[in-house]
């Protein structure tokens, strides 16, 4: 794939500017009647994303392939109630992704195995750049994500690309459960407004 | 035991990122969003961040998978649009938490005045909208769902007329069953409004019927609507007289000419 390209792409459909969101959005459309030509499309502009955020979470790659092929079907399967009105076609695929990773973790009997490599593993923004080449999006999120207090960041990259409940991440972080909720709203309002997301 | 709703607020953040892992307290803040705008908006932009990073960690899937995919869509069939009429409780359910809190201290007309409003215009506002989102062959929906709006600005019509009446009065009782009634009473017009949440569910045949009890007769005020979820939609009562009682029964279909059994409620008016 052209790096320059879909990252251009990937971006578009991130940000502020509503056009490539709009492109999704229409190719869900023509996905939802039935148009698999239009799902090819939708799988080289979100599957990369889908399977990045549920490496990063189920950390195992077969697990993760499995999950994002259920994930993808999942897409095909309902692509007639996606609602636009709920967030774009993006944001729809890869809220069921990372619903699906989360699924997952809790309901693997390996929780526990999980959150011992989870531990042992301290390379949680590092690990992706190796495999994939530096890409606008991880640098805009990268800017953002450094524009936080460390508390901030680190309950939201644990809970978020982590796929800890906010509950074990007050436990990760010796934090009040009331403290990490507020930390990891105020992070997340931090980060919308740093990436420009309306 | 009941979280503040300023705790509930507080979750927006660990819910868009799926870090609230007990179903119930998922499930209270999903019901607090639902009657919540600012937090679903919240939810929304939050969900965005999350998709930029998403992207962000993007990760080229073995080529392989690919093929799997398109071949496992080749051969799964697509499910039609959602157009069932189940998410209706769904929504309404997002009243629950308030009707009930009605008959504490903190019941004020304003309260009252936005349940009754919204009750009969909120299922069909957003019926539409969900209608035209999902597009073509629902114009019938469309089209009924109008009509049921219509019948909701009428009725609104009336029930604001009635709330505008000076001395206007928001009065609440338990029933001897279980539930509440939410009685907002406009003496000036004899008329009042009810409303009713968490009444149980009657037996096929039977219906609750409202009366007014007065010393000498008693009046018919007619029968409550089916309820949504335990809530019924408000119902108009005129010809109040002084020292009356609104009264509810349950009665056998289609109603009574008077009142079979004592008063499951019997509220001075």
């Amino acid at each position: 794939m052209n790096p320059s390209d879909s990252d251009a792409s990937r971006f578009r459909s991130t940000s502020t500017d509503r056009r490539g969101e709009r492109d999704l959005d229409d190719l869900l459309v023509h996905v939802a009647r039935g148009d698999q030509v239009a799902f090819e499309a939708i799988y080289d502009r979100l599957a990369g994303p889908v399977y990045g955020v549920v490496r990063r979470v189920l950390r195992d790659p077969s697990q993760s392939e499995e999950v994002t092929q259920e994930v993808l079907l999942e897409v095909w399967r309902n692509a007639a109630r996606f609602d636009p009105a709920m967030g774009g076609a993006a944001t729809w695929v890869l809220t069921i992704a990372h619903r699906r990773a989360i699924d997952r973790v809790r309901a693997s009997t390996a929780a526990a195995e999980r959150e011992q490599r989870n531990a042992d593993i301290q390379t949680p923004r590092d690990e992706v750049a190796e495999a994939v080449e530096a890409s606008l999006d991880r640098e805009r999120v990268r800017r953002c994500l450094d524009a936080l207090t460390e508390i901030q960041r680190e309950s939201i990259t644990l809970a978020y690309y982590g796929g800890y409940s906010y509950r074990q991440v007050a436990g990760l972080l010796s934090v009040t459960l009331g403290a990490i909720k507020t930390r990891i709203r105020d992070g997340l309002i931090r980060m919308r407004d740093c990436l420009g997301v309306s | 035991m009941r979280l503040l709703r300023h705790d509930l607020h507080a979750l927006t953040g660990a819910y868009a990122l799926d870090a609230i892992d007990r179903s119930a307290e998922r499930e209270r803040f999903t019901r607090h969003m639902n009657g919540c705008p600012s937090c679903a908006s919240e939810v929304r932009g939050f969900r965005e961040v999350a998709t930029a990073m998403a992207f962000a960690a993007a990760l080229e899937p073995p080529p392989a998978l690919r093929v799997q995919v398109l071949e496992a869509v080749a051969r799964t069939r697509q499910l039609p649009p959602e157009i069932k009429t189940h998410a209706r409780p769904k929504r309404s359910r997002t009243w629950v938490p308030w009707v009930p809190w009605l008959s504490g201290a903190i019941a004020t007309a304003g309260i009252v005045i936005a349940v009754l409003f919204g009750f009969a215009q909120a299922h069909t506002q957003q019926e539409l909208n969900q209608a035209r989102a999902s597009s073509q062959s629902l114009a019938a929906i469309e089209a009924r769902t109008m009509q049921e709006l219509d019948q909701a600005r009428t009725q609104n019509q009336l029930l604001a007329a009635i709330m505008a009446a000076p001395h206007v009065r928001v009065l609440s009782q338990r029933s001897t069953r279980g539930g509440v009634a939410v009685v907002l009473l406009a003496s000036v017009r004899h008329q009042l409004i009810v409303t009713t949440s968490g009444l149980p569910a009657l037996p096929a045949g039977k219906v609750y019927q409202l009366w007014l009890i007065g010393p000498k007769k008693i009046v018919s005020a007619g029968l409550l609507p089916a309820a949504r979820s335990g809530q019924t939609a408000p119902v108009v009562a005129s010809g109040l007289v002084a020292g009356d009682k609104l009264g509810l029964t349950v009665e056998p279909a289609p109603g009574s000419k008077q009142p079979t059994m004592t008063p499951i409620i019997a509220l001075p008016v």
